[in-house]
Parts: C-alpha cells; sequence; structure tokens
C-alpha cells in the first residue's frame, strides 16, 4: 500500500486507489468500500420485494363503466386518508379537507426549514416540531384506518344484517326451487371446472356451503371482493382462480343465481 | 484491452475526475449501518432511489403492451396479466413497488426530519424533497387510472369533482385534469402522457439536483 509503485494492483481494489483502509474515525471511500457492502441490503430488499410480488398477483377489477353510478370509489391506500378526511366536511366545505389543507400542509412542510429556526437537531430540544410531526403521522393512520373499515363495511351493504350465526357473508335463504338458472353463461362452465367440487355441481354444497339463492342476498360487485379475497384457510383466493376476467363471469353467473 | 479503451477515451475526454469525485467521497462513520447497526434509517434515501429505478425498468417494460385508449387499455392490461410471459411479474412489480417507493420516501423523510438534517445548510434542499414528495403522489394518481377499470374510473372522478370546487377557476382545472368535461378518452390520454413523460422529466430533473446537493452539503453530521 505504500506509494512506490502507484499502479501496482492490490486484489479486490480499483487499480486508482491510493490510501483507502477505513480512516481511523471510521469514514470510508463510498466506492467501493461502502457500496461493496450496501449492494447487500439493496439485494436482501429486491429479494424480499420479489417473493411478495409473485405471491400477490394483482386482480384487474372490471372494465370502467361510467353508467354504473353504484360504484363505491375508493383510492389507493396512501389516499385514503385524504379520502376519509373529505367524508367529514360534507357539500360545498368539500374545498376545505379536498383543496385548502393540502395545500396548507405542502406549503407548510416546504417552509419547515424556516419554521423551526432552533440551533438543535435534537428531536426532543425541538418539541413543537416533533409534537407536529407526531400529530400528522397519527392522524394519517388512524384516517386510513377509519377509511379502511368503512369501506369494507360499505362493499358488503345489506350483507350485515343478512349475516346469521354461521358467520358467512352470504347467509343463503336454501330455497325450495333447486333449478340452476341462465347455464349457457360462461360463468357456469368456470364454476363447474373451479367450484363445484367444494360448493357441489347444482350449488348444493359440500365442503363449502350451499350457493343457491345466492343471487338474492348479493350482487356480482358485492361477490367479487368475497371470492377474491377467499375464505382463508378453506377457500382458496379467488376459489382457486386467478384470472379476473373468469372471476368476473363467475360471480356475473351467481349473482344471476335467484332460485325461490 | 479495456484499460487501454479507458485511457484512449480518458485522454480525450478526461472522464477520471468525474467518477472518481463520486467514488472518493468519504461516507460518514455515523451513517454506516456496519459501524452501528441503527444507522440503517440512512439507507432510506438509497432504497427509495433503488425502487424508483426498479419503477422506470418495470414500468417500461408495461409500455411495450398498454394502450392509452379507452377501448383497449383495460384489454391490454388484461392481456398483461394473462397472456404476457411474466406480464403478471412485471405487473406486480410496478403496482407493488409504486407503494413501496411512497413507503421508503415517507420514512426517509421523517429520518430527515427527525435527525433535523433540513437545517441549514439543507434547506433548499427539504424544499426539492417536498417537490419530489409530490410528484411521486402525482405519480401515484395519474397511474390509477391507467387500468381503466371500475376503482380507477371512479376514483380519478372523485378527484376532478373536487378540482372542481376550487373557487373560480374550478372548472378550467377539472377540464386541465380531465382535457374535457368528464372522465374519458382524452383524460386517458392525458394521465397517460403525464404518468409517462411529464412526471418523469421532472422527477430525474428534481433528483439530480437532490443529488448534487446532498454531494456539495455533505450528509448531516451526527446529532
Ligand atoms: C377448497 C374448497 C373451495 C373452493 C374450490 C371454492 N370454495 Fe367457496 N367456499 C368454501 C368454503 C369452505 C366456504 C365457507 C367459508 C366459511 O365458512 O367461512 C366458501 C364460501 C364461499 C362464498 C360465500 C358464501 C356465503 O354464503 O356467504 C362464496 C360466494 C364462494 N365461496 C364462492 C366460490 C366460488 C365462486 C368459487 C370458485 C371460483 C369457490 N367458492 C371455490 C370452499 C371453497
Ligand atoms: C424519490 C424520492 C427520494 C430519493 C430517491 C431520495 C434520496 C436521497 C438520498 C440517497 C439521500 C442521502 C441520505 C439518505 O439516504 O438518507 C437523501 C438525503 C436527503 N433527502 Fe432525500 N430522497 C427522496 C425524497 C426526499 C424527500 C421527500 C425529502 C423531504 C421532504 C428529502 C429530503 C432530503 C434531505 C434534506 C437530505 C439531506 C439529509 C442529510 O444531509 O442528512 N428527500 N435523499
Amino acid at each position: 500500500m505504500s506509494a512506490e509503485d502507484p499502479r501496482q494492483k492490490i486484489p479486490g481494489v480499483p487499480r486508482h486507489r491510493r490510501e483507502f483502509k477505513a480512516l481511523a474515525d471510521g469514514r470510508e471511500p463510498f466506492f467501493p468500500n461502502f457500496l461493496l457492502k450496501e449492494w447487500i441490503a439493496g439485494a436482501v430488499f429486491l429479494a424480499g420485494f420479489m417473493l411478495w410480488v409473485i405471491y400477490n398477483p394483482v386482480i384487474l377489477g372490471p372494465k370502467a363503466d361510467p353508467t354504473d353510478t353504484t360504484f363505491i370509489p375508493v383510492p389507493d391506500w396512501y389516499f385514503l386518508f385524504l379520502f376519509q378526511f373529505l367524508k367529514y366536511f360534507p357539500g360545498p366545505d368539500i374545498i376545505l379537507p379536498g383543496v385548502v389543507i393540502p395545500v396548507i400542509a405542502i406549503l407548510l412542510m416546504m417552509f419547515v426549514p424556516w419554521l423551526d429556526r432552533s440551533k438543535s437537531r435534537r428531536p426532543f430540544r425541538r418539541p413543537l416540531a416533533t409534537a407536529s410531526m407526531m400529530l400528522f403521522i397519527f392522524m394519517s393512520i388512524w384516517l386510513t384506518a377509519e377509511a379502511w373499515g368503512q369501506h369494507e363495511v360499505e362493499i358488503g351493504a345489506g350483507v350485515a344484517q343478512a349475516s346469521s350465526s354461521n358467520g358467512l357473508p352470504f347467509a343463503v335463504q336454501h330455497p325450495t326451487s333447486k333449478a340452476l338458472l341462465n347455464t349457457s353463461m360462461p360463468g357456469y362452465t368456470i364454476f363447474q371446472q373451479n367450484c363445484a367440487g367444494c360448493h357441489g355441481s347444482q350449488l348444493e354444497g359440500s365442503v363449502g356451503p350451499e350457493l343457491r339463492g345466492i343471487g338474492n342476498v348479493a350482487t356480482a360487485q358485492q361477490l367479487l371482493p368475497v371470492v377474491t379475497k377467499g375464505f382463508s384457510p378453506m377457500m382458496p383466493p379467488g376459489g382457486g382462480l386467478s384470472d379476473p376476467k373468469q372471476l368476473q363471469s363467475v360471480v356475473d353467473w351467481l349473482a344471476q343465481q335467484k332460485q325461490h | 484491452m479495456i484499460k487501454r479503451t479507458y485511457d484512449w477515451i480518458d485522454e480525450r475526454l478526461n472522464i477520471t475526475p468525474l467518477w472518481r469525485d463520486i467514488a472518493d467521497h468519504d461516507v460518514p462513520a455515523h451513517v454506516n449501518p456496519a459501524n452501528r447497526m441503527s444507522s440503517f434509517v440512512y439507507c432510506f434515501g438509497g432504497l427509495t432511489f433503488l425502487m424508483i429505478v426498479t419503477q422506470i425498468l418495470s414500468g417500461m417494460f408495461l409500455s411495450m403492451y398498454y394502450v392509452p385508449d379507452i377501448n383497449n387499455a383495460w384489454y391490454s392490461v388484461q392481456y398483461i396479466t394473462n397472456e404476457v410471459l411474466l406480464g403478471q411479474v412485471v405487473r406486480g412489480m410496478h403496482f407493488w413497488g409504486a407503494s413501496l417507493v411512497i413507503i421508503m420516501m415517507f420514512l426517509h423523510m421523517l429520518r430527515v426530519f427527525f435527525t433535523g438534517a433540513y437545517k441549514a445548510p439543507r434547506e433548499m434542499n427539504w424544499v426539492v424533497g417536498v417537490l419530489i414528495f409530490v410528484i411521486v403522489l402525482a405519480f401515484g394518481f395519474t397511474g390509477y387510472l391507467l387500468p381503466w377499470d371500475q376503482k380507477a374510473y371512479w376514483a380519478t372522478s372523485v378527484g376532478a369533482n373536487l378540482a372542481n370546487t376550487v373557487p373560480l377557476i374550478g372548472p378550467y382545472l377539472k377540464s386541465l385534469l380531465a382535457g374535457g368535461s368528464t372522465i374519458g378518452a382524452l383524460t386517458l390520454t392525458r394521465f397517460f402522457a403525464i404518468h409517462v413523460f411529464f412526471l418523469p422529466a421532472a422527477l430525474l430533473v428534481l433528483l439530480g439536483l437532490h443529488f448534487v446537493m446532498i454531494r456539495k452539503a455533505g450528509i448531516a453530521g451526527p446529532m
């Protein structure tokens, strides 16, 4: 490592390196020392991410239908807190949570360095800044949780009262007419191939519950999230289906099963 | 051979100082998790960047199949999901990656906030950071419409109606966003252009500024 020959190659180290052993105070050069360790952290992070991606396939919801005004809108999770905030200001006041407050919040954030002018950087020495941020985090988490809970309830609207002691979302009324309806729909075939094993080829139920008359208590829109989610561990997500189009066909067909 | 090629280029363009500056600057001890495990909070910015890179890559591949038109958008996404080789994985990366960028960026911002690293001389970099934050949220908002499914359509309607409530300029703001009076073909092409051209351009410029400023001011010292 002495300077006799600057081009002398030190194994594992790029040619142009001068003195590069970690310095006494713990500093080290960005490249290669730091980056060689850093990429390991990145690789582990990416590997975890890929596992998550592979085990959590994304599904595509039904195609947009501008005429279907019954659809309950829901944003992606990171906008839920804002979405929930809107609900507390009905009518024209919606401009407050929808526009005014977010704009003020962003401006406040931008001016943080000039709002908090204390010399100290320690969080406890600048209680106002720390407390404001804590409050913001707490409120966001709380609003998100509220929005989430309410959306689950809305999706299963009309389901809550139907839900009987067995805890199923859609309690069918065990109708007396047994004939299957609309068996020419594509969903019928998909059902026979994927779901009949558990729910019976005549919807009479075996491992899974009877589904005759399910169209009386649930619409396709209510069924879709329930079937997509499945019932861990008894029913796999999507009942074993992952193709959103097939899922849609199946629930469309199920929603037609209005036996009495 | 490689060395001779490098020297040949270097003689002409003098590129060594460019990368030596990046390679040689010291990483201080207090941000290096190899010294103290709790320093991992200083990795959040780098991990955010890693996710931004994967978002750009997966987005580039998605755009090979995606069609920004109201009749075909949904079918093209369905095709990506069910037919394209590894389409499900690439779409999954882009979908989950969007959330992860936001989570990591938020954690990074909290790290900067609670270590008071936005104080002089780093005020400008904090402002750039807030702008980046807004841009990333805009990525999320515009990207959500692109699959053209029910969720996409109705969430965007809520957004457009919000724009409408702004006094005086509301209706103009709404048609600027939606490209018309309702969410339709023009909204989709507009959101697509914003999502894949306007926002990435803005993001890359801001990230460039972000990194140059970090390099100039250095990472804030221990508290
Ligand atoms: C491995 C067996 C199995 C398969 C396959 C299966 N299910 Fe199920 N399903 C169940 C079980 C078990 C339940 C009841 C869960 C409980 O008791 O909480 C259930 C419940 C349901 C319910 C709720 C019923 C109610 O009254 O609320 C619906 C709807 C449903 N399944 C639809 C489907 C569809 C559609 C398919 C095919 C795509 C399918 N299932 C495939 C086992 C299965
Ligand atoms: C895409 C988003 C972003 C990326 C990729 C990114 C990347 C980085 C990186 C790699 C660092 C070096 C230190 C570290 O990793 O902690 C850094 C520092 C910094 N970032 Fe970001 N950042 C992003 C968003 C933000 C946001 C949203 C803010 C604030 C609102 C912000 C403010 C800062 C500041 C002030 C520093 C200097 C901190 C110091 O010197 O200790 N950044 N950023």
